[in-house]
């Protein structure tokens, strides 16, 4: 089932209601039930059933998208593209989605910032940006879920009680057949802002709101434009105010329009107003059609624990902040992936329970920097106060002539990959890194990268040393891991000393997830041993 | 030949000032911030500035 798209029109898939087994008696309990067949939830699904763990993916409605047609999160950053790969969704995201690596900033008509993220060299495959609709990500996911085979969906699902148990999770569950009961020894709460499990189990969070308000325009239309990401911090076609552009598939174009706080939502999305500002904008009146538009505010919010039990939280369900830099979505998909591998250990008996703690650890450093990093663009693009406007008008004029203060120019810093700095994971120097999609030789000979290396070890742990002594292969028989001789990396060794310090005469270990548990000198297998029980928490 | 003295550069900054609307000298403080962070570079020695300047002029205002 897939998105189609034909008259400048979409049409999103219906997936099927099937009555749920539970309405003819009580079922065993499943290991793993996801809420919320959003980016999170369905990562969380696709690298599951990729690691052998079935899962069940409760859903409210039926199809893909949040809000109907809206493109909703439209920026895949590179760490993302880098777990779709392993996930086995890249191809079709590459097909139809927008690569970009060049973003412009204008005030007014003048070009006061640029950047290419290409030239930042990082040697992955994957590139900076992919840009692609929501809705077609989903199909994505969903289309993978279902080749991988493991997945349960159950549409128009939804939870109204989640009551958390010693052993398992009872999840009340109305659908239109009826409602029932649903056991689960895990629940993945990846339910987006609606949060029914978070509040029921009363975790706290800390928030901030702003009165900005911004609308979304998704425009079919064949002007010839650079595909870049251009962002105006004044537009004389929209009042003075900020505006986004971004390119996506199908020749639709992402228009982002920051409203007049004191003006009426409904009126402000209107396609009329809509239309004059692109009359506005290219100076006559141009054929477009108005695929979806609505207006949205934004929100910081970060739950205090993303683990309560059985229960564990992912996406924007555990924390929401302003979408500049493309931060949300795929904080959700990175959270996801952060947590498969450690669901699928604690499963399987590789691994302590605790390990899942530091999913939390680990994921809530990631969103607490993402929420200050996306209020510092909130700040500079809705100043609060008159110290604000005073200096973001100085960095406005100093822009003009001094390269300085361009970079301070604030439309929104992009996503990038979070360093675990603290986590209880970092069992040497360079733990915690992310580290990039580099090419590789494997194991078997063949050219690949990091995330085939990784796939090929099935979500063990990759230690790479000097020489694989008998003493090293015997650690695979206890741990979840795979001992690989470095020599065999070529090219790569270089980078990922470079990435991690990695020094000659020492060993690394990467986690499944494509980050640095650490590196140290290979001497004594029995720090390896030491290093290895800190990652299993045993 | 004169030597150039702290008392010089407090002159010119209190000319740059002269004449201005009280919107226009914090606009030309702000740009003179900017400007000279640049130049400093050091982000220790700049929050060191920073706390020194709250220190001295919002205590002072607290009293």
């Amino acid at each position: 089932m897939q998105v189609s798209f034909s008259n400048g029109r979409y049409t999103l898939p219906e997936y099927p209601f099937r009555v749920p087994p539970e309405l003819s008696g009580p079922q065993r309990a499943h290991p793993v039930v996801i809420v919320g067949a959003g980016l999170a939830g369905l990562t969380a699904a696709c690298a599951l059933a990729q690691l052998g763990v079935p899962a069940v993916v409760l859903d409210e409605d039926n199809t893909v998208g949040v809000r109907g047609l809206s493109s909703r999160g439209v920026c895949y950053a590179r760490k993302s593209l880098e777990i779709f790969d392993r996930l086995g969704i890249y191809r079709r995201m590459l097909g139809k989605g927008v690569r970009w690596s060049v973003g412009r900033t204008f005030d007014g008509d003048e070009q006061i910032y640029e950047f290419d993220l290409a030239s930042d060299s990082n040697a992955s495959r994957q590139p900076p940006f992919i840009n692609l609709q929501q809705f077609y990500v989903e199909a994505f996911l969903i289309q993978r879920a279902t080749e991988l085979g493991s997945v349960d969906f159950r549409w128009c699902s939804k939870v109204v009680k989640g009551e958390p148990g010693a052993s398992c999770v009872k999840l009340s569950i109305e659908t239109p057949a009826g409602a029932y009961s649903l056991l689960a020894d895990w629940v993945i709460d990846c339910s987006g802002v609606g949060r029914v499990l978070a509040e029921a189990l009363c975790i706290g969070r800390l928030g901030t709101r702003s009165d900005d308000r911004w609308c979304i325009a998704d425009v079919l239309f064949d002007e010839d434009l650079p595909v870049e990401r251009h962002t105006w911090v004044s537009a004389k076609f929209n009042d003075g105010r900020a505006v986004w552009r971004h390119a996506l598939a199908d020749k639709v174009w992402r228009l982002d329009y920051q409203l007049d706080p004191n003006a009426t939502a409904g009126d402000a999305a209107h396609e009329d107003a809509i239309r004059e500002r692109l009359r506005c904008q290219f100076g006559r009146d141009v054929a477009c059609r108005i695929v979806w538009t609505g207006a949205w505010s934004y929100r910081s919010e970060c739950l205090k624990n993303f683990r309560q039990g059985r229960v564990l939280f992912a996406g924007d369900c555990a924390h929401t902040m302003s979408p500049f830099g493309g931060r949300g979505g795929n904080s959700g998909i990175q959270d996801a992936d952060n947590l498969a591998w450690k669901l699928a250990w604690v499963i399987a008996g590789k691994a302590d329970a605790s390990l899942l703690d530091t999913y939390s650890e680990e994921r809530r450093t990631a969103a607490l920097e993402n929420i200050r990093i996306a209020e510092r663009t909130g700040r500079f693009l809705r100043p609060e106060n008159a110290a604000q406007r005073i200096y973001r008008d100085a960095t406005l004029a100093l822009a003009r002539h001094h390269p300085f203060a361009r970079s301070l120019v604030n439309t929104g810093r992009m996503s990038q990959p979070s360093t675990y700095r603290d986590s209880r994971l970092n069992v040497g120097r360079g733990g915690g890194r992310s580290i990039p999609n580099l090419p590789l030789t494997l194991p078997d000979g063949r050219e690949g990268d990091v995330v085939q290396l990784m796939k090929w070890a099935q979500g063990d742990l990759v230690v790479l040393v000097d020489a694989e002594s008998a003493d090293l292969i015997a650690l695979e028989a206890r741990f979840p891991v795979r001992i690989v001789a470095s020599a065999r990396l070529g090219s790569a060794r270089a980078a990922l000393a470079a990435n991690c310090g990695w020094q000659a005469g020492h060993l690394i270990i990467l986690r499944p997830d494509l980050y640095c548990a650490g590196t140290f000198e290979c001497g004594d297998v029995a720090e390896l041993e030491h290093a290895l029980r800190s990652l299993t928490c045993t | 030949m004169t030597d150039h003295t702290p008392d010089d550069w407090y002159e010119e900054l209190m000319d740059a000032h002269r004449g201005l609307s009280d919107a226009q000298s914090q606009r030309l403080d702000a740009a003179l911030v900017l400007l000279l962070a640049n130049q400093i570079a050091d982000p220790r020695a700049l929050r060191g500035c920073l706390q020194a300047a709250s220190a001295a002029v919002l205590r002072q205002e607290r009293q």
